[in-house]
């Protein structure tokens, strides 16, 4: 890979760990549960941006399977903390 | 000199990153939890987008394809995203959670009267 991609993915991992860092005080500070849920949401985001940042600098799509499948476990966390806060039950 | 490919892969990298750095901001900064759901809900997934596009054409062509994976991934995300949102938005509202002291329309408080009345919010 060229020294240009390169550097592009090594400062798009250092700005994705500063937003890590700024949801994660969300997730610790947040009043409430709904605050640490919606910090959930978006820690699963970054964790995206990094698999595919680090698959491209790595040049493969071993851990590229993680990336759907976080979509869709992402959704689920957070329609059950939704539906736990509603109701106060999940089933 | 970077090829085209390259610089189209950067530029997505770099606007997603970009619009997931404006989220993490946007959760630390914003006054409330539906300020900070909205900060989540529209850039974050865009932002996501935008990085499994750059990785999709970066891989395009080799022998590591993932256009399949990342088209999925990509439609997945933008279903379920807006959806959990909203779920979270609604369940918040109805737990009585407080708005900001700043906003100015309230237009559920109609169908809702045992909802208490505006409280300022505690950082």
């Amino acid at each position: 890979m060229s020294p240009f991609l390169y550097a592009v993915t090594v400062t798009c991992l250092a700005a994705l760990l500063l937003s890590g860092a700024m949801v994660l005080y969300r997730m610790i500070i947040g009043p409430k549960a709904a605050d640490r849920a919606v910090a959930f949401d978006t820690l699963t985001m970054i964790f995206i941006g990094i698999i595919c940042v680090l698959s491209i600098q790595w040049q493969s799509a071993l851990y590229f399977d993680a990336v759907w499948i976080l979509t869709l476990v992402g959704f689920l966390g957070s329609a059950s903390i939704a539906r736990y806060l509603e109701q106060g039950r999940l089933f | 000199m970077p090829s085209l490919a390259e610089i189209l892969v950067a530029g997505c990298l770099l606007l997603g990153t970009f619009l997931i750095v404006v989220t993490g901001l946007g959760l630390l900064r914003f006054p409330d939890v539906f300020c900070r759901m909205h900060a989540a809900g529209k850039a974050g997934t865009l932002g996501v987008v935008t990085i499994i596009l750059g990785t999709v054409i970066a891989f395009a062509g080799t022998e590591h394809d993932v256009s399949v994976r990342g088209l999925l991934a990509i439609v997945f995300q933008f279903l379920t995203s807006p959806a959990a949102t909203h779920l979270l938005a609604r369940a918040s509202y109805l737990c009585d959670y407080p708005l900001s002291d700043r906003t100015a329309v309230d237009e559920l408080k109609v169908f809702l009267p045992s909802r208490p009345d505006q409280v300022v919010y505690h950082e």
